[in-house]
């Protein structure tokens, strides 16, 4: 009797089993606990030697696949295993950043780790796998002010489950990976040569999806209420107090801990209807008040320069550079890290007040287009 | 840790096993391993919880001692049962109490932000039953290893079943379990495999559709929300049912055998059976520790009827610090005095008329289980009967329904396991040791570790 109701006294019978019966019962078990632990080995060893997601080694028997949708379960296998001194980690907006440009701008080889909807959070716990690895020459740092909402360790749910697993150096804890169903069809998927979801070959390139949308100022304006900008995107709000939180744990420890590396702290050229978006969510000073704190912050850092790319007028007023209000074309991910590179529009706490001027100025003398917006 | 994890099946169960019979032939030192490995499970989540639940045990075992010896016995178990409570209250109770009185204008508002602790509701109950049961002379336990096992082993310690000394301290007391018992792990890994294939393929895939009426609660129409209480009711019978019988299924293959839980409760005829079926071991606790010390059935019939009103609304808010669980509780006490009104005119339904009244109650008193808010569950309900605006959405259905397959066949497949004679603890009842039964627990065991690890894409498709 191997199952009791509440209250059952059966619960404490005396169990004694004859030889034949003992002996049948152990050849069971050790069928069942020895055909499932051949069988999740068996998946384990393909998964392992297949490696979709390249956690253990790049493809290079097979013609690589990024996918589409899975880049938090691939970068930290690229950031472990790739060769690079650069390394360029943003949001969606720098993914179409080709690693050959980094390379070319920047000098030695490099690699873009970039990640939609990246949080400071998880930047962090990118860098701590780069820094696991090497100590890279140079960190592009492109900053979203969406990566500091909320509290410091969050991150946005539509970014799915982070595999922290994959990002430590503990393969004892691979076994979601090692033994996942999913990565198990990819596993096959490759071996049959078959396609299953929507995937990358470029290693060059692999996030790269700047050509699969039309920049555009119709496209910008596509379901924009100029009243409401913020209805379409439904970003949230910030608090300075959140956001230096988030910076003082997330970024400013490993710019000090790691002197050796120069950091580029790059704030990335939105179109200027992000920054009436701002103006009409009251979110206009909160995000300024932080690029100055970032600029106090950063200042006795020998090792971290400020690149503010938001005065540039002349990009952020041209919507055909863009496909919303946040994301611009491809030339743009390559005018940000040439100039990044280059040294250019380095600002810091005694320059950064007159940036900001600037892009009040150029905000305020800003029309945005009228009567052009399409449902 | 949780059992439908890779650490707890690839690494922790398989340790605890082969440690515990390693030391089997000196079962104090088994009993201790036991403990320690229990408490290395408790302590993953969160290790600052660890000193907490040692003190808990502490305190309760030498408040035990204290009424089983002292003079004044009642006023130790007052004591201990206030002091579990208090805990209790702490950790659970006291920012919904804050926040309650802050609404009303009592107070300002405050939070103290206590993250609760583990089980902290089972292990509070379990030893409240056993000063109980001290006072009341049915238990008596000299052994602190043993005590320390009865109040942390790890199946039953995160969410039941509640246990209850009586059928637990002999077995942790026999030195003669302590040796492995190949027909007992057999039952154990089937239970096991049971337990998991029900959490693995049909509570998770039911997730979306739950979500998808009760994060909307307001804007649903009618057949959305029958739809997502439905998937609800199925989506907790299985996640709960199956937990259980993966603890079940893990103690057994320590030679414990835990109390069932669940015993096919969709299928009751009234909502005295499903109580009877449904959280079997909760039931006990709140019949023998709050209804019956209340006067139980044994007072006047109004008395009664409050008796057991009194019950379900603490029997809703143990599960939770919320006004929803309340409203659960409620409803059920409301119900089970309808139930016991309805019996004393000596009418009877056809036994499938009163399923159906049974189940259909069940499912839309779970809305108040799950959802978000009172407000929201309202909203559920009266779109359930028609009054919301959005009516009938029968479209929807079919394109929620045909764009995610698992939902649907987790859905179907879910609906004929609930209504099937033979449940689980039938089915361990009953093996025979047939190669078929071992291949389909080494199947079902394997492909539910591979759905474990389900990789989640990036949803963010919307720049």
């Amino acid at each position: 009797m191997a199952i009791v109701r509440p209250g059952d006294d059966k619960s404490v019978q005396s169990r004694a089993m004859s030889g034949p019966a003992a002996r049948h019962w152990r050849r069971w078990c050790a069928s069942v606990l020895g055909v499932t632990f051949a069988a999740l080995l068996i998946v384990a060893a393909v998964n392992a030697i297949v490696d979709p997601f390249q956690q253990y080694r790049l493809a290079t028997t097979y013609t690589p696949r990024f996918y589409a949708l899975h880049h938090r379960w691939i970068n930290p296998g690229i950031a472990k295993r790739a060769a690079y001194d650069t390394v360029l980690v943003g949001s969606s907006i720098m993914e179409s950043t080709r690693n050959d440009w980094i390379a070319t701008a920047c000098g030695g080889s490099a690699v873009n780790l970039s990640m939609p909807a990246i949080s400071a959070a998880e930047i962090r716990t990118l860098l701590d796998t780069v820094f696991a690895v090497r100590e890279p020459r140079r960190i592009v740092l492109v900053l979203d002010f969406n990566a500091f909402s909320g509290t410091p360790d969050e991150r946005q749910d539509s970014a799915g489950p982070l595999p922290a697993f994959l990002y430590d150096r503990n393969p004892l804890n691979d076994l979601p990976y090692l033994l996942s169903g999913t990565v198990l069809r990819k596993s096959l998927a490759i071996l049959a040569g078959r396609d299953d979801e929507p995937f990358r070959t470029d290693a060059d390139a692999p996030w790269f999806w700047g050509d699969r949308f039309r920049f555009a100022r119709s496209e910008v304006l596509r379901g924009l209420d100029p009243g409401n900008i913020n209805a379409r995107f439904q970003q949230p709000a910030r608090t300075l107090a959140g956001m230096r939180r988030s910076f003082e744990r997330n970024i400013a420890p490993a710019l000090a801990r790691h002197p050796a590396t120069h950091f580029d702290l790059v704030w990335p050229p939105y179109s200027m209807f992000v920054w009436r978006d701002f103006a009409q969510r009251a979110q206009l000073d909160v995000t300024l008040d932080f690029k100055r704190y970032v600029a106090e912050a950063v200042q006795p850092l020998k090792n971290v320069g400020i690149v503010d790319l938001q005065t540039h007028a002349e990009i952020t007023t041209d919507l055909d550079l863009y496909m919303d209000i946040y994301h611009f074309a491809p030339q743009v991910d390559r005018w940000v890290i040439e100039r990044t590179c280059a040294g250019l529009d380095r600002v810091d706490s005694t320059t950064a007040a007159a940036a900001e001027r600037h892009l009040r100025d150029a905000l305020a003398a800003w029309h945005p287009p009228v009567g052009q917006t399409a449902q | 840790m949780l059992f439908n994890s890779y650490e707890y099946l690839i690494y922790f169960l398989p340790a605890a096993a082969l440690g515990f019979f390693f030391f089997g032939t000196r079962p104090r030192w088994a009993v201790r391993w036991l403990v320690v490995a229990s408490l290395f499970f408790y302590g993953w989540w969160n290790p600052a919880h660890l000193p907490l639940i040692a003190a808990s045990i502490g305190v309760n075992f030498w408040l035990a001692r204290k009424i089983q010896r002292a003079a004044n016995r009642h006023r130790w178990l007052v004591a201990g049962v206030a002091a579990n409570l208090a805990l209790l209250g702490l950790f659970k109770y006291a920012d919904f109490i804050l926040r309650t009185l802050a609404q009303a204008g009592l107070v300002a508002p405050v939070q103290l932000g206590l993250a609760l602790p583990l089980g902290i509701s089972f292990f509070t109950f379990t030893q409240i039953a056993f000063l109980v049961d001290v006072r009341r002379d049915k238990a008596r336990e000299p052994s602190f290893d043993n005590y320390a096992l009865f109040v942390t082993f790890f199946p039953h310690l995160l969410a039941g079943p509640i246990i209850h000394h009586s059928e637990m301290m002999p077995q942790f007391a026999s030195t003669t379990n302590k040796r492995i018992d190949w027909h007992d792990v057999a039952a154990g890994l089937f239970l096991l495999a049971i337990g998991l294939a029900k959490k693995v393929f049909l509570a998770d895939p039911l997730v979306p559709l739950v979500a998808a009426g009760f994060d909307h609660a307001t804007t649903i129409g009618t057949s959305q929300a029958w739809l997502s209480a439905l998937a609800y009711t199925l989506q907790i019978y299985f996640d709960f049912s199956g937990y259980t019988d993966m603890a079940l299924g893990a103690a057994l293959i320590f030679n414990i055998r835990l109390p069932i839980n669940f015993d096919s409760p969709y299928r009751s005829l009234d909502l005295r059976d499903f109580w009877h079926r449904w959280h079997m071991t909760l039931s006990r606790f709140l019949r023998e520790y709050l209804y019956v010390p209340l006067g139980g059935n044994r007072a006047s019939e109004s008395r009664v009827l409050a008796n057991l009103l009194l019950t379900f609304l603490l029997g809703g808010l143990w599960h939770g610090a919320a006004w929803t669980f309340v409203g659960w509780g409620a409803l059920h006490g409301m119900g089970l005095c309808g139930v016991r009104l309805w019996r004393r005119t000596g009418r009877r339904l056809p036994p499938a008329a009163a399923w159906a009244l049974t189940f259909v109650f069940v499912v839309v008193t779970w809305v108040f289980f799950r959802a978000h808010s009172l407000g929201d569950a309202w909203a559920i309900v009266r779109a359930m009967a028609g009054v919301a605006s959005a009516g009938a959405d029968f479209g929807q259905i079919r394109t929620l329904l045909s764009t995610d397959s698992a939902a649907a066949a987790a859905l179907a497949a879910g609906l004929l396991v609930v209504f099937r004679r033979r449940n689980s603890n039938t089915l361990a009842g009953e093996l025979a040791g047939s190669w078929l039964a071992a291949a389909a627990t080494a199947g079902a065991l394997t492909l539910a570790v591979l759905q474990l690890g389900r990789v989640a894409p990036f949803l963010y498709f919307n720049f």
